[in-house]
């Protein structure tokens, strides 16, 4: 359904994309999860057709970007990671309007708004202008107005930024419903526990390359991180940490007086971190072993958080 | 396109504080500069005349004559006063300058000499001076300088020819006379006596029911101020780069182009209704008459708008910013504005003519002097429009080719 082949891009001296490659199959949602500055918007983009990539190909739906960019657009939806709607216009004015860019015939378009409105549980509200919505109402109209046409793809760019929990459910909710329905969604976001709700297969995307692609369990091998050991200490110094770093082979992080050890190796070699941590003056409150979460294979495979 | 130009209509017309200060800040306008201009004189209203004290310190009949004479200007108005008095109201600002008659004025006028007639004024009001001045000189060229003339020669002749009989001196001063007025055949008693035989012939409006004063205010303002609005064509494009629209309309099939085009469009209807109103404000208010050549009127409001509203979607397509925007509309228009006769008439600083013809407002506002002014016929205004056209569809053709190119800078 697309096909992301060695896309490259460079803005002045400055690398964005150094040989992008992703398939995308038909009724899947792949997560493309990146930090900032990874290259992900500039994928989006590019993926949009607003961006013209210095080399690579890119097919949609069997077309090609570049000999076909209509044909492209016309197959795919576009959610925007800002809210892109007319404040002074109501939710029904907004969607007939965005719906009227694609040829198609008005009373389809009217038909598709009507539909949308009843999903997305703002009928009753949709002739209110949009400056009287809340966050995630606005949201929910932002999704729906990429829909109006029908789209085969589509390219869902952090759908959920900002947005209270009732509405963000009700989004996953849709979101669900639409790939049962045949749609094929290409999904970013800064949430882990998102995408693993949500994508059937993830690409980590970190300095402009696709560092590992697959389901979270595929992820979870290639990141050698099928569990997580985590050791809850009293209190720290960033003297005791470093001290404790410089003496031990595994790599961890540390959040909130917890160090969070990647390497399933690290499991294994329990007792000695336990010694190496008394040396190094660090009290120990807690123990666990927890099966890896898509953030600590992140970290282990970019050697970073997420939202940092 | 269409499609565009109709939510960028709705969304025009939703901004109801917007709607009724593009339409009422140029009808306020046009008000102050009508009255400031005196575009009222047509109407049922009468203008205030300017008041010019007036001290005879002879007390005079000739001094006399000229007062009534002076009087009698439409727009004028002289007030008898004591010379302490007037010095009083010049000084304290409430009259701009007092005309003084001083002793010994007959004489000198019986005896050729100068005249000893002064005008003290107030400095700081030199422009109404300059008016003043300019309407008395005339007068009293017409009223004294010929009976002065007239008696030099009388006494000189007869100081030279003692002996000359009074019907030979009298067949010389007719002469005289009729050299003055000009006319061989006139022999108007009345003119020698008075010296109120000037003759004004004017090329231009002779026919015109519009005073030129209230032309100038409405075409000028309207155009200065169609720019401004249209300015706003830019600011409108900015608007939905921040709002993200502009990005999402990118990601539609549409053309970019379009999108510049569904702008430029709603800049016209909007131009074309203020443009419109603005006359009709006219027509009630002052009495402006709007039905002297309806064709060239619609073709020059069309032109106008054409030109102002790709004036707007050049800025847009030149600009990144608000404060872009801001910055170069408020010089451009400022400049067109003054050099173009939006701000000042350009028969007061002919020498700007030269780099007017650069300025919309200049086509635009000569367009509707040849209309309600000269009252020329429509392949005249048809030149004008056409200019008007042809700078529209020239700032359009590069206004898209910098929007082709740099549309994808602004998202």
């Amino acid at each position: 359904m697309i096909e992301v082949k060695n896309l490259k891009k460079k803005y002045d001296q400055i690398s964005a994309l150094n040989g992008i490659s992703f398939k995308v199959t038909e009724n899947e949602i792949f997560g493309l999860l990146g930090p900032n500055g990874a290259g992900k918007s500039t994928t989006i983009n590019i993926l949009s057709t607003i961006l013209k990539p210095d080399d690579g190909e890119v097919e949609i739906n069997r077309y090609n970007l570049k000999s076909k960019p209509i044909a492209c657009k016309k197959s795919m939806g576009i959610v925007p990671q800002e809210i892109s709607l007319y404040d002074e216009l109501s939710a029904i004015e907004n969607l007939l309007f965005w719906g009227s860019l694609y040829d198609i015939k008005p009373s389809i378009i009217k038909e598709k708004t009507n539909s949308l409105l009843k999903l997305f549980g703002l009928w009753e509200r949709r002739n209110d202008k949009i400056k009287s919505y809340s966050g995630g109402m606005k949201r929910r109209i932002n999704i729906a107005s990429a829909l109006l046409h029908s789209p085969k793809v589509l390219l869902m760019d952090e759908p959920t930024v900002g947005i209270d929990p009732q509405s963000r459910n009700l989004i996953f909710e849709v979101t669900e419903k639409l790939n049962k329905e045949g749609l094929t969604i290409i999904y970013t976001t800064h949430y882990m526990e998102e995408a693993e709700r949500l994508c059937n297969r993830i690409g980590i995307i970190d300095h402009g390359k696709i560092i590992a692609q697959g389901t979270v369990d595929e992820l979870r091998k290639i990141s050698k991180t099928t569990e997580n050991l985590t050791i809850k200490i009293f209190e720290t110094t960033e003297d005791k940490i470093l001290k404790l770093k410089n003496t031990l082979v595994q790599k961890f992080a540390i959040e909130d007086n917890i160090l969070i050890f990647f390497d399933d190796k690290a499991i294994s070699d329990l007792p000695n971190i336990i010694v190496k941590m008394n040396e190094s003056g660090l009290k120990i409150s807690n123990i666990e072993i927890k099966k890896a979460n898509l953030e600590t294979v992140f970290l282990n495979l970019t050697g970073k958080k997420l939202r940092n | 396109m269409i499609k565009i130009y109709k939510k960028d209509i709705k969304l025009f017309f939703s901004d109801k504080k917007a709607v009724l200060l593009t339409f009422l800040l140029p009808i306020v306008l046009i008000t102050l500069f009508a009255l400031a201009y005196g575009g009222m004189e047509n109407s049922d209203r009468e203008s205030k005349p300017i008041l010019l004290p007036v001290c005879n310190l002879e007390d005079s009949d000739i001094a006399k004559t000229i007062i009534a004479d002076l009087d009698s200007v439409k727009g004028l108005k002289m007030e008898i006063m004591k010379l302490e008095d007037a010095r009083q109201k010049v000084i304290r600002g409430k009259r701009a300058a007092i005309l003084i008659f001083h002793q010994g004025f007959e004489d000198s006028l019986n005896l050729g000499k100068t005249l000893p007639i002064e005008l003290q004024y107030d400095q700081a009001r030199e422009m109404e001076i300059g008016i003043l001045q300019s309407v008395l000189i005339s007068k009293l060229m017409g009223n004294i300088g010929k009976s002065g003339i007239q008696k030099k020669v009388n006494n000189y002749i007869l100081d030279k020819y003692p002996d000359i009989q009074p019907e030979v001196l009298n067949t010389i001063m007719d002469d005289l006379e009729n050299d003055f007025s000009g006319n061989e055949n006139s022999k108007n008693e009345n003119n020698f006596q008075t010296g109120m035989a000037l003759k004004t012939t004017s090329l231009v409006g002779e026919k015109q029911e519009s005073a030129l004063g209230l032309i100038q205010a409405v075409a000028g303002t309207a155009i200065m101020m169609l720019l401004f609005s249209v300015a706003g064509l830019g600011a409108g494009l900015i608007e939905e780069k921040e709002a993200g629209t502009l990005k999402k309309l990118l990601y539609s099939p549409v053309n970019p182009s379009y999108i510049l085009y569904g702008k430029m469009m709603t800049g016209l209807t909007v131009s074309i209704l203020q443009l419109l109103i603005m006359f009709l404000f006219a027509f009630f208010a002052f009495g402006l008459n709007i039905s002297i050549d309806i064709p060239s009127l619609i073709l020059m409001i069309l032109a106008t708008a054409f030109a102002c509203s790709s004036f707007g979607i050049f800025l847009a397509s030149v600009s990144n910013s608000r404060q872009q925007v801001q910055s170069l509309s408020t010089i451009i228009i400022l400049i067109m504005s003054a050099i173009g006769g939006s701000m000042m008439p350009l028969f007061i600083m002919p020498e700007i003519i030269k780099i007017a013809v650069v300025s919309v407002n200049y086509w635009g506002i000569q367009g509707f002097y040849d209309i309600f002014w000269r009252q020329l016929p429509f392949t005249t205004v048809l030149i004008k429009a056409g200019i008007l056209f042809g700078i529209g569809l020239l700032m359009t053709i590069i206004s898209v080719q910098l929007f082709r190119k740099n549309v994808l800078k602004l998202v």
